[in-house]
């Protein structure tokens, strides 16, 4: 097969190789919306030959007929006009956000948007320049039709991405990241925001396809920034802001924690005459004295954040080059949550022969994340006592020792903690220009990424206790992933009306990591800590080791006839070793059509219509999101001492079930989308359908405990997604000195399981759900099953067996009048991902002002969230959540009293709908006069607010994240940023 | 470039793991099974440990007639009907524990030693047959388990290479035939002894006494009786009547003897142990259990008595002598009064030494240190959960694991005895008694008793009541209640007596005789109707 195509291939280039080759002389002018612009890069791609304007924004260039000149300048969308007949061609740059000439990244490759056939969503940097974030996906979050970004309030931490929701059960739903064309393993948080020129997201089959087996949660291309002019350009940022919680968790008051004590031993039957029936003699001695504990307060700190930026960049007739570091030192808000990042970037590029170009890009990045984090902090009750006189913290919160309620505090004092995590990644490349064949060019990648992270613990001596407390432990760990490619790329025009662009690829790429973590216990001394484990007394050491490798082939055609309808055919091969033996290639084909209809002469003409677009694609991707071994058959180690002072002996026992039959998942992808501008480009958008069916699942089944193992990697059934998401762009208003646009993006997705085990034990001919895994033929993948809420039961109301006034009513689905498992549990709604994501995004600019506006929201999932505390001991002092408890005074129809010890281990479900503001920032840019006076190229400070509201009736953390009552809550950042290039 | 093309595909994807094991390339050679004979011992030792409190094994000796929770506020069998529920999660930690951990690794040891391809690692018949032996000895010791708790459950005897999801619960007496006939060959190829280094192995009298267990189940008496005669005449075991071990020359009895530190091995001298799981302080491996802390049985059994205050407002202090234990299972006062009657005073198994029935203030700042605790000031003292009679059997050296944590320091590194011959004996004599054989019945409880110095019991006094009552008195602590009085169909009835909480007493239903069968288990095997037991839908 893979022969054939490349039979095929060479084939094709010698045929198109016919055609003319001629050269020409082409000049002409480039203004930006103030006039001509000097120092813009004009290149013609076939002939080779890059030049830039001079003063008065003129360029000449030797380029071929067939030929596409590039225009590029930074702060400016690149253009690619054809050259064609024409001798002079003078272009307009714009600074504006859509623009059809736009170069959109599609893998392997670059197009114009009016050229692309599949659906990419470009995501420019600028629309967030003007804003803190530390992190790519805070950049992303919200903006992108059909992608949901999470950020789990962590300083520096990635958050979870989800393109068009959940396809797989249990295999990774994280989309693939491609950082200047290189698969990324490292997570996204290792990326400078600021190095990035651009990102595209990849949704359906046809412009994921290339990616192949590991594309089938969509795709994120990442690139990085290249010097663009010849002038040399010094950029440096920087912002500091300061943070505190975006939504609070309601808590206990004192008064309601003393309310909630007093009635549980009420409802208990226990005394609760006074206050000593229900409150430790601590406790009363800490309230007598005013002594309150605010549980917010004991484990959070100040959260300051700020971030430097600085790069150079710029390009000889030979050489580009960009180059960058950044340090960001943000705190979180939980005590000791914090990440340092540095990063240094160098891309440079060298045309050392007219057919040879070299480059390499390369970046280093240090994150230290260290910190021991506070324990369930809102366990903290009021009363309770944290420290000993001597301000060490105690283990426990009432001195009596009489519960068992662990200080959150305890371990984030005592144990001291170092996470530093390392990563250079670089990717060098070389393009070889064929000589004598236009347009036909081979290039070579091959991109190692090493990391290399370790955390190191050590805990000290309590100095209140009289055992020996301390133990430390260090883990290394070491990542090497490489990859190398070929990749030959052929372009063609024939004539006026056929255009050809061919990618062939063979490529081979491997994983490899391994760890080893040394602990050591009972030091004879703590002043060393970790750094002399031998203090200890107690050894034990464990590592641990994997590797994978992977074997792909691709070809790609693209074909424009006409340049309004264009076709893309792409089929990718590719082999994994984390498959099992018979099962470890796969192929996935992909095909699209777009049919450019303002380009036809029926609309040519009309006025409203400037440019309309249809698309449709269909094709196949893959999943292999799975860690190495999953198919094989494998043994766990244990320990076990025979005999009184014997030594330790192994002890092997089967802890994982074989699966020979273990093969790829594959995503079969259908998308119509119509992308469109109106009104001279006032209003411009896309429209997305999509349906998606992914079979063979990869699935972590839950088994039956008899089968002896809890789960088992298995491909299984199938799931559809489908969906609609829209993109609209309008500009509002316009005049000579105040613009409003709006960015309005919509998504639904509607996600299904079709099929798991084609099964029918039952026999009542349809096929069987898996209860236990709670997966339901028809139902979203992450559904709550359980049994439906129906109030509380009341005095004199008729009791099951065992109940009594106060305790939850559930419904009695099948009305037999007795709660079964079997009849009366059912999906209540959907978990895991809304059913609609919104975000609009409102820009007013006035002058040298820009504000910008930035609403997101989700609706239509719930989770289960523990509202009611520790059914098995409420009376513990723990604070929680006051969401209410029943009592005979006030009988609450929604909470059940204190001492319900819910039977039926049902759960409480609340919605996690919110409406947030986002973003607001307001940004001033200094004028000509004030940047030509300081020498300026430009200038720009901002002010900005992140997650200022959140509407929401969630009562954890975060609706969005769904943390709970413990959870981390998200930021709400304050910041203060400037922007300069000279 | 076509080269590099079109090169060959040949690259290696085929894994080999580089850091885990798998039973194929372990279970090759005589090392290999010994390992995981290992790895089998590891899973049973945590049916004491492997979970802390509430949802573990304290639930296996609560909600009896010799103990109830001790914990008010913990809602285990407060209300039977609400409390143990196929949801609950006990419920699936013992099944799971059986199943996944217990039958999978014995299972493997069986399927992979039977195998021709293997046959030349084995010296010969013997050695080979040893080693499945002792898996079927876990076998049978999980099936029993599970029978005796759940009723009807399915047999597992083989290992799964691809799901399964159609399980039925075979009949009960099925499992126990099926576990009987693993113990048979269990007790023709066992060792009868192992050597110091080995002690915690299985040896042949643990299979003839699990064997005895099981036959009394099936109804067949005099195989139980055989099999128990088989442990009682093998020469190799006795009742200890002198002091004996570690401790000997310190004030004490022969009794308390039995379960001092360091006196649970044979090797210590102590010739009445069969089956001993093994605990070893500092020693990888020498713990186990959820929190890798040792024997809970001192912080499960003992009073809550750091919440005692003497009259001077002193709380008492944790010691390492008692350790910090907090009446999650409370004994009742059927266990600390009622069953001792008239041998109250000259049992031994009730002196001051093996159930400590005055404690003393023990805070040093107090003007009330080292003075006893008066049944004048008990009216202010909770003594439900913080001050009752201390089983001095649970006492011991406190682990070092627990000791960094001030609420785990009632973990012990102390070895905890399954099996031992006092048990036989009232093992046989309810095979006796079963079979109307009262005379041999009572002369094998007195044979107990006279070890104990209690007065005799005549023939005409034993019945299953008088058996559960003595199996009291002698393995408080050591067997495993719950299951003793599943086993014996007596749970409902002698806690509807003997309980002493009101709640527990009245809330238990005649269904509760059998464990409901986990919601999960259920759910996963949709392939087949995994019924439920009577009673809990």
């Amino acid at each position: 097969m893979k022969k054939l195509s490349l039979f095929f291939f060479l084939f094709l280039i010698a045929v198109l190789n016919v055609f003319s080759q001629q050269t020409k002389v082409v000049s002409g002018i480039v203004s930006g919306p103030d006039g001509p612009l000097a120092g813009v890069s004009v290149s013609a791609k076939l002939a080779g030959n890059t030049v830039a304007t001079n003063e008065q924004g003129k360029y000449v260039i030797t380029a071929n007929y067939a030929d596409t000149l590039l225009i590029s300048a930074i702060g400016y969308t690149p253009m690619q006009i054809s050259v064609g007949d024409r001798d002079v061609i003078d272009v307009d740059l714009s600074e504006r956000i859509t623009s059809l000439g736009e170069v959109v990244v599609v893998g392997y490759g670059t197009q114009t948007r009016r050229n692309v056939t599949g659906s990419v969503t470009k995501v420019s940097m600028k629309q967030t320049e003007n804003l803190p974030n530390t992190n790519v996906t805070q950049a992303l979050r919200g903006r992108v039709a059909g992608v949901q970004f999470i950020d789990n309030g962590r300083p520096g931490q990635s958050g979870s991405i989800l393109i068009r929701g959940v396809r797989s059960l249990s295999g990774s739903n994280a989309p693939l990241i491609i950082v200047d064309g290189i698969f990324f393993n490292a997570g996204i948080q290792n990326i400078n925001p600021n190095d990035i020129e651009s990102m595209e997201v990849l949704k359906d089959a046809s412009a994921s396809a290339i990616y192949g087996s590991r594309a089938a949660n969509g795709v994120i291309l990442i690139t990085s920034k290249k010097g663009s002019t010849e002038k040399p350009q010094l950029q440096i940022n920087l912002f500091s802001g300061a943070a505190d919680r975006a939504h609070k968790v309601k808590l206990l008051t004192p008064e309601r924690y003393i309310e909630r004590m007093r009635d549980y031993n009420i409802q208990a039957g226990l005394p609760a005459a006074q206050l000593s029936d229900y409150l430790y003699p601590s406790e009363i001695a800490n309230m007598e004295a005013g002594h309150v504990n605010d549980h917010w307060k004991m484990v959070s700190q100040n959260a300051p954040l700020v971030s430097v930026d600085a790069s150079m960049s710029g390009r000889t007739k030979k050489t580009n080059y960009y180059l960058s570091g950044s340090y960001t030192d943000e705190k979180g808000l939980m005590l000791n949550d914090q990440m340092k990042r540095l990063t240094l970037r160098s891309n440079i590029e060298n045309q050392i022969a007219n057919w040879l170009t070299i480059g390499m890009n390369t970046t280093f990045i240090t994150r230290n994340e260290s910190g021991t984090l506070p324990a369930a902090s809102s366990n903290i009750h009021p009363y309770s006592t944290l420290y000993y006189d001597d301000g060490e913290p105690r283990q426990y919160m009432l001195p009596e020792d009489q519960v068992s309620q662990g200080n959150p505090l305890y371990n984030a004092l005592l144990n001291k903690n170092e996470t530093i995590i390392n990563n250079i990644f670089a990717n060098f490349y070389a393009i070889v220009k064929i000589p004598k064949v236009n347009g036909l060019q081979y290039r070579l990648n091959y991109s190692p990424n090493y990391r290399w992270d370790h955390n190191y613990n050590f805990f000290r001596q309590d100095k209140h206790e009289s055992s020996n407390t301390t133990s430390a432990g260090k883990f290394h760990r070491e990542d090497f992933d490489w990859v190398m490619e070929h990749i030959i790329t052929y372009t063609k025009q024939l004539g006026r009306n056929h255009r050809l662009d061919l990618t062939a690829l063979y490529g081979m790429d491997g994983r490899s990591s391994s760890s080893t973590t040394a602990n050591s216990e009972l030091f004879a001394s703590d002043i060393l800590g970790w750094d002399n484990m031998s203090l200890g007394t107690l050894f034990t050491t464990t590592s641990s080791a994997s590797k994978q490798r992977g074997v792909s082939s691709m070809i790609r055609a693209n074909y424009g006839f006409k340049d309004r309808y264009l076709f893309t055919f792409t089929m990718r091969r590719d082999a994994s070793s984390v498959f099992s033996e018979n099962n470890k290639y796969a192929l996935f084909p992909s095909g699209a059509v777009s049919w450019l209809l303002s380009d036809e002469g029926f609309l040519e003409k009309n006025r409203l219509i400037r440019y309309l677009k249809l698309r449709l694609s269909y094709g196949a991707v893959g999943n292999q999101a799975i860690s190495p071994y999953q198919s094989l058959s494998a043994s766990s180690i244990t320990r076990y001492v025979f005999g009184d002072g014997g030594t330790s002996s192994l002890g092997v026992y089967p802890s994982q079930m074989p699966n020979n039959n273990l093969k790829w998942e594959s995503t079969y992808t259908g998308n119509i989308g119509v992308d469109f501008e109106l009104s001279e480009g006032r209003i411009g958008g896309s429209l997305e359908l999509y349906s998606m069916k992914t079979k063979d699942l990869l699935v972590q089944r839950s088994l039956p405990a008899m089968t002896g193992f809890p789960s088992v990697w298995t491909n299984l059934g199938a799931t559809t997604n489908k969906g609609a998401e829209i993109t609209l762009n309008t500009i509002n208003i316009k005049s000579r000195a105040f613009e409003w646009s709006t960015n309005f993006v919509f998504s639904q997705n509607k996600n299904a399981i079709r099929h798991l085990y084609y099964s029918d034990a039952d026999g009542d001919g349809k096929e069987d759900d898996d209860i236990n895994n709670r997966w339901f033929i028809g139902q979203p993948v992450n559904v709550a099953y359980d049994y439906v809420f129906d109030g509380i039961y009341q005095k004199g109301d008729t009791y099951p067996p065992g109940y009594k006034a106060g305790d939850v009513r559930v419904k009695d689905l099948n009305g037999d009048g007795n709660i079964t498992a079997a009849a009366d549990r059912t999906v209540i709604g959907q978990t895991g991902q809304p059913k609609y994501r919104w975000g609009i995004n409102n820009t007013f600019e006035y002058g040298n002002f820009s504000l910008n506006v930035f609403i997101n929201g989700m609706q239509g999932w719930i989770s289960s969230i523990d509202l009611v505390g520790n059914g098995l001991q409420n009376d513990r002092n723990f604070n929680r959540i006051d969401h209410g408890w029943w009592t005979e005074e006030n009988a609450s129809n929604s909470m059940p009293s204190l001492i319900y010890t819910n039977p039926l281990g049902h759960g409480y479900y609340m919605s996690r709908n919110f409406v947030r503001l986002q973003d607001l920032s307001l940004s001033f840019n200094f004028p000509g006069t004030w940047r030509k006076m300081l020498k300026l190229t430009n200038a720009r400070i901002f002010l900005s607010g992140k997650n200022l509201l959140t509407f929401t009736k969630w009562p954890g953390a975060d609706p969005e994240s769904g943390a709970n009552q413990n959870g981390i809550p998200l930021r709400k950042m304050y910041t203060i940023g400037f922007n300069v290039s000279f | 470039m076509v080269a590099t093309l079109s090169c060959s595909q040949k690259d290696n994807l085929t894994e080999v793991p580089l850091s885990f094991l798998s039973s194929d390339n372990v279970l090759n050679s005589k090392q290999g099974f010994e390992q995981y004979i290992t790895g089998i011992h590891e899973a049973a030792r945590t049916q004491l440990n492997m979970i802390d409190y509430n949802d573990g094994f304290i639930n296996l000796q609560q909600g009896t007639d010799v103990a109830c929770n001790g914990e008010l506020a913990l809602i285990n069998y407060g209300n039977w009907v609400t409390y143990l529920t196929p949801t609950r999660p006990v419920v699936a930690n013992y099944w799971n524990w059986a199943y996944r951990q217990m039958l999978v690794r014995s299972n493997t040891v069986i399927a992979y030693a039977s195998k021709p391809e293997l046959s030349g690692i084995w010296a010969n018949e013997a050695e080979k047959n040893a080693i499945i032996a002792e898996a079927k000895f876990f076998r049978a010791y999980t099936h029993n388990f599970l029978a005796n708790l759940y009723g009807d459950v399915p047999i597992v005897d083989t290992i799964y290479s691809a799901p399964k999801a159609d399980f039925v619960r075979s009949m009960r007496k099925d499992v126990y035939q099926f576990a009987a006939s693993d113990l048979e060959f269990a007790s023709q190829w066992l060792p009868e002894t192992v050597d110091k280094q080995h002690e915690g192995r299985i040896v042949k009298a643990a299979a003839d006494h699990l064997l005895s267990e099981v036959y009394i189940s099936l109804g067949e008496y005099d195989k139980a009786i055989a099999s128990a005669s088989k442990v009682i005449n093998s020469g190799l075991y006795q009742l200890m009547t002198e002091r004996f071990g570690l401790h000997k020359d310190e004030p004490g009895d022969v009794y308390g003897d039995l379960f001092k530190p360091g006196n649970q091995n044979r090797s210590s001298g102590n010739l009445e142990t069969i089956y001993v799981w093994q605990f070893e302080d500092q020693t990888p491996g020498g713990q186990g259990g959820q929190n890798g802390a040792g024997n809970p049985s001192l912080r499960y059994w003992g009073p809550f008595y750091v919440n005692v205050k003497d009259p001077a407002g002193y709380n008492m202090l944790v010691v390492d002598s008692l350790g910090r234990s907090v009446g999650g299972v409370r004994p009742t006062n059927y266990f600390f009064y009622d069953i001792w009657a008239k041998d109250f005073n000259n049992d031994i198994r009730n002196s001051e030494y093996n159930i400590q029935r005055t404690h003393y203030y023990n805070n040093p700042a107090s003007p009330w240190v080292n003075t006893p605790v008066l049944e004048a000031h008990k009216a202010n003292i909770d003594t439900f959960r913080m001050l009752f009679p201390r089983i001095r059997k649970v006492l011991g050296n406190i682990s070092w694991k627990g000791a960094i944590s001030a609420v785990n320091r009632g973990y012990t590194s102390s070895d905890f005895i399954v099996y031992r011959l006092a048990e036989t004996y009232l093992l046989r004599a309810e095979a006796y008694m079963k079979k109307g054989d009262l005379d041999n019945a009572a002369a094998d409880i007195n044979k107990v008793r006279a070890r104990a110095h209690a007065t005799p019991v005549a023939a005409s006094d034993v019945n299953m009541d008088y058996i559960l009552d003595e199996r009291a008195r002698e393995l408080i602590t050591e067997e495993i209640r719950h299951v003793t009085l599943a086993r014996t169909g007596t749970l409902v009835e002698r806690v509807r007596k003997y309980n002493m909480r009101e709640d527990t007493r009245t809330t238990i239903q005649d269904y509760h005789k059998f464990w409901p069968i986990p919601q999960s288990a259920i759910d996963a095997n949709f392939d087949a109707v995994l019924t439920q037991n009577p009673g809990y839908n």
